[in-house]
């Protein structure tokens, strides 16, 4: 199931936050999608999960065009996301978190799967919240509220809750702002093991290089919302334009 | 067409008294991000005052005016300041609930004062007729209606083009950008109060002697202004004046156009919540963003332990089957207080658990009650199902109202709502299609248990049947997902959960619990009359299960007692809705909605202060400012005043 983005620009009034994007994150590998601040990298993410209505562009899953589709529809195709702040249920345990991560899949639309649970979706909800929390070795947490956990604690919650809804396309949004080095490094060896035991895709927004380099396979640049420069880490990383885009933006 | 002119002088006057009104509750509400529930009650009290002074005390009339429109106005707007400042941070549902206290307080006082029955206006303005392009004009309409317009004009240019006018575009626009600036956007909004309070104080000497001096009706001025401030999109003061006058016009046309007949009476007086409810239908989620949104309060942990509270529930229900041999005489009292049991549960479901609040419960009981009857009269259908499809009925009514409303925000769901409950009042009661021609309709009791004492245990039966439902409720997969929601409806979204559909089916819950309430009201009282449910009614049975601490799974029970037995011990009052008693409420809802807008700032976070990322999401659609406040979140000041520059700059 492949992400593709054609020719994706979102306006904001007279301001144009992406402009003409184009890309693509397909399964088993790591995307990576950076740029400096403001380059229109979650904006792009918002408009990808549905939050945000493109102004012109074309969302694609599979070849089908989603575009128009609201969030819960895309995610019902197996696209899942996490939040740069961690959109968590703070009230709710880390047990609890993981678990709605399947239940709302599960769910759906429907008045009635929202009403109840058949006892075989009980097992498969048990099930699949024990495995997310045992890939990102959170389960020695699950009695504790969510609101009151540390940030790296709270990132793994969050990514937990997504892998616990079984999607095939991972959006992950700067999954390392507020973590230590410890604790990055740790997210990225789970975020490339997800990867290889379940062959899905991941699309990392991400500002710490040493993640990006570490973790994608391939790269995409952004800048004031521009993709100007695409390619493996290797080679973005003795690209001119790219460094003169962030050289830039520092400078300014 | 000439038949038609006086009619279209009189909605062009009504109408510039609306549009002045609902200008008023813009303002403020945009300002403050509190909707103001009680600008009406606001005009209905500077009417008031005007009797008071003129016709009680026997002073002039310049007198009594100025006491009207310029002494009381600063003084209710100093109170809706100190309101505004204590309910910051608070959640919709507190926000909604505060004001509506307030209404409760003014209109409750104004009725158990001055009686129910409308008063005679005194004649201020000059009487005489003159003629103006070929009609009859009579110089006090003349006089209301420029009035009006020049307060609206005059406000538009001091709006536009004074630097204080400034200011309150730019607090309206982004109050955190604005004090980042060194302008206190509370000062800004102290004018606002002042400015709103008077505008609805003028409204309402304008409108008493076209209306009659009548607390109800003067209060649902307020209703007149949700119409036309719908119009203006909630935001715009050029377009919500135009709202008024628009509103004003089709009501007097249509009053002309149904004269003569009685199912089509009711149809002016609901015009304005038709223009409200084709607004919130057709108006995409982008253009109506609540301003005042923030998320809701998480559920407290239980007092008791689950086996502690077994045991008082065990104890309650044993309390309650002896309750027949304690009270004598007094046994309906307490079987009606099993009624409002269910019907405290059904709101309860809505507020506790959604943070959703619903003003049309009344309306959603007495279809109940005259469903029951046409089902078990009219169709002779067995009473225990004509019960419970009397509930089933109930449900499409509230998904009904609730659907467009729900895609929008809490506010916006309140509104329609109680504009939804209004209408059944003026249209659907009066004309007979609910309760008949005479407005009352006959509702049996089960066959063998009829009398007093065996259909007390029956509503027993019901009573705890719906509170474990909505226990049942909480702990099923729905009040997971719900808990969910109060934290964050946009990752539930992204996580594939229709969330709509979520708030869709709660509702349909409570409106079907509703349903059977109504059903065991009208059987209780073996008749089926909507006098008793009224859209007043519904905002006192809010506030009363407010009091109660509807957080609380004990509530409803105690709302009941409150509500239903309590008065019948007191001065003799019917229930809760009569007398004194919603002044109490509406003071006892306004202190527990302060009370705990302080205790969540006591104890919030960083989320309460700034936008959270939800919220931010949500504000997707409101561009520029969502961008510049989504950075300022990020204390990334710089940026966020250029976003704002540039996309100020692409808007115009």
């Amino acid at each position: 199931m492949t992400l593709r983005v054609d020719g994706l620009t979102v306006r904001f009034g007279g301001n144009t936050a992406v402009d003409g994007a184009t890309f693509e994150a397909p399964l088993g590998r790591v995307t990576g999608l950076i740029g400096p601040n403001g380059a229109g990298k979650t904006t792009t993410f918002n408009a990808c999960s549905g939050l945000l209505r493109p102004s012109a562009g074309q969302i694609r899953l599979s070849g089908k065009d989603v575009t128009a589709m609201v969030p819960s529809a895309r995610a019902q195709r197996g696209l899942g996301r996490t939040f740069q702040r961690m959109e968590l249920f703070d009230s709710l345990t880390v047990e609890q978190n993981v678990a709605i991560g399947r239940e709302a899949r599960l769910a759906r639309s429907r008045p009635l799967k929202q009403l109840w649970c058949p006892p075989a979706e009980r097992t498969e909800v048990r099930e699949a919240t024990e495995e997310a929390l045992e890939l990102c070795e959170i389960g020695a947490l699950r009695r504790e509220t969510a609101g009151s956990l540390s940030t790296g604690q709270r990132r793994l919650v969050d990514l937990a809750r997504v892998l616990a809804g079984g999607f095939t396309m991972l959006l992950l949004d700067e999954p390392s702002s507020g973590l230590d080095t410890a604790e990055t490094k740790r997210f990225g060896e789970i975020v490339i093991r997800v990867v290889a035991e379940r062959g899905c895709g991941v699309l990392l927004v991400e500002h710490d290089m040493a993640l990006v380099m570490s973790v994608c396979e391939y790269l995409y640049v952004l800048d004031f919302g521009e993709l100007i420069f695409e390619g493996t880490p290797e080679q973005v990383r003795a690209s001119d334009v790219v460094r003169a885009a962030y050289l830039g933006s520092e400078a300014a | 067409m000439t038949d038609l002119l006086p009619f279209l002088v009189i909605g062009l006057t009504t109408g510039s008294v609306y549009g002045l009104a609902a200008m008023g509750l813009v303002l403020t509400y945009k300002t403050s991000g509190i909707f103001n529930f009680a600008h009406g009650a606001i005009a209905a009290l500077a009417a008031y005052a005007f009797y008071e002074v003129k016709v009680v005390r026997g002073l002039p009339w310049p007198v009594a005016l100025l006491v009207a429109v310029v002494v009381l106005p600063p003084l209710v707007a100093m109170l809706m300041e100190r309101v505004t400042r204590a309910l910051a941070g608070a959640t919709t549902t507190m926000k909604i609930v505060a004001t509506i206290g307030i209404q409760l307080i003014i209109t409750g006082a104004l009725l158990a004062h001055y009686g129910a029955a409308g008063l005679t206006f005194p004649a201020f303005l000059p009487a005489d007729t003159i003629e103006l392009f070929g009609v009859y004009v009579g110089i006090d309409q003349l006089v209301s209606a420029c009035v009006a317009a020049l307060g609206a004009l005059g406000f538009f240019v001091f709006f536009t083009f004074s630097p204080l006018g400034v200011r309150m575009r730019a607090v309206v626009d982004d109050p955190d950008l604005l004090s980042l600036a060194g302008t206190s956007p509370f000062a800004v909004r102290s004018w606002a109060w002042l400015i709103g309070s008077h505008f609805a104080a003028i409204s309402g000497v304008l409108l008493a002697p076209l209306i009659g001096l009548d607390a109800l009706l003067l209060t649902l001025l307020v209703v007149q202004a949700y119409g036309a401030a719908a119009v203006g999109l909630f935001a715009s003061l050029p377009m919500t004046y135009a709202g008024g006058l628009l509103i004003g016009v089709l009501a007097a046309l249509a009053t002309n156009v149904v004269s003569g007949s009685v199912v089509l009476s009711g149809l002016p007086p609901a015009m304005p919540f038709l223009v409200l409810f084709a607004v919130l239908l057709l108006a995409g989620k982008r253009r109506l963003v609540d301003i005042g949104a923030t998320r809701p309060t998480p559920p407290q942990p239980p007092l008791l332990g689950p086996r502690t509270a077994r045991i008082v529930a065990l104890v309650v229900i044993g309390i309650g089957i002896a309750v027949p041999f304690l009270v004598g005489a007094k046994l309906p009292v307490y079987a009606n207080a099993l009624v409002f049991v269910l019907i405290f549960s059904s709101l309860q479901l809505l507020v506790r658990t959604s943070g959703q609040v619903s003003l049309a419960h009344a309306g959603l009981v007495a279809v109940g009650a005259a469903t029951f009857s046409h089902l078990a009269v009219g169709a002779g259908l067995p009473w225990l199902v004509a019960v419970l499809l009397a509930g089933a009925v109930a449900v499409p009514v509230g998904a009904l109202v609730a659907i467009p409303a729900i895609r929008l925000s809490g506010l916006f769901l309140a509104l329609a709502t109680f504009g939804f409950g209004l209408l059944l009042e003026n249209v659907v009661y009066r004309t007979g299609l609910l309760f008949g021609a005479s407005g009352s309709l006959p509702a049996p009791r089960p066959d063998g248990l009829g009398g007093d004492l065996p259909f007390y245990y029956v509503l027993l039966g019901f009573a705890v049947a719906g509170v474990l439902l909505v226990a049942a409720v909480g702990r099923s997969r729905l009040g997971r997902l719900l808990r969910a929601m109060a934290d964050s409806p946009t990752s539930l979204a992204t996580l594939g959960l229709g969330v709509n559909v979520t708030r869709v089916t709660v509702f349909g819950i409570s409106a079907f619990l509703a349903g059977v309430a109504g059903a065991l009201y009208a059987s209780q009282g073996h008749s089926a009359t909507g006098t008793p449910f009224t859209s007043f009614t519904s905002l006192t049975w809010l506030t009363v299960l407010v009091l109660c601490g509807a957080a609380r799974s004990a509530a409803p029970l105690a709302a009941a007692i409150v509500f239903a037995v309590l008065p019948a011990y007191g001065g003799g009052e019917a229930d809760g809705s009569s007398g004194w008693m919603p002044v109490l409420f509406g003071v006892g809802a306004l202190l527990v909605a302060l009370h705990e807008s302080s205790a969540r700032r006591g104890r919030s976070h960083v989320s309460a202060e700034w936008p959270t990322g939800s919220r931010a999401a949500e504000r997707i659609g409101s561009p520029g400012r969502a961008a510049a406040r989504e950075r300022v979140a990020h204390r990334d000041v710089d940026s966020a005043v250029r976003v704002r520059v540039g996309a100020a700059g692409g808007a115009r």
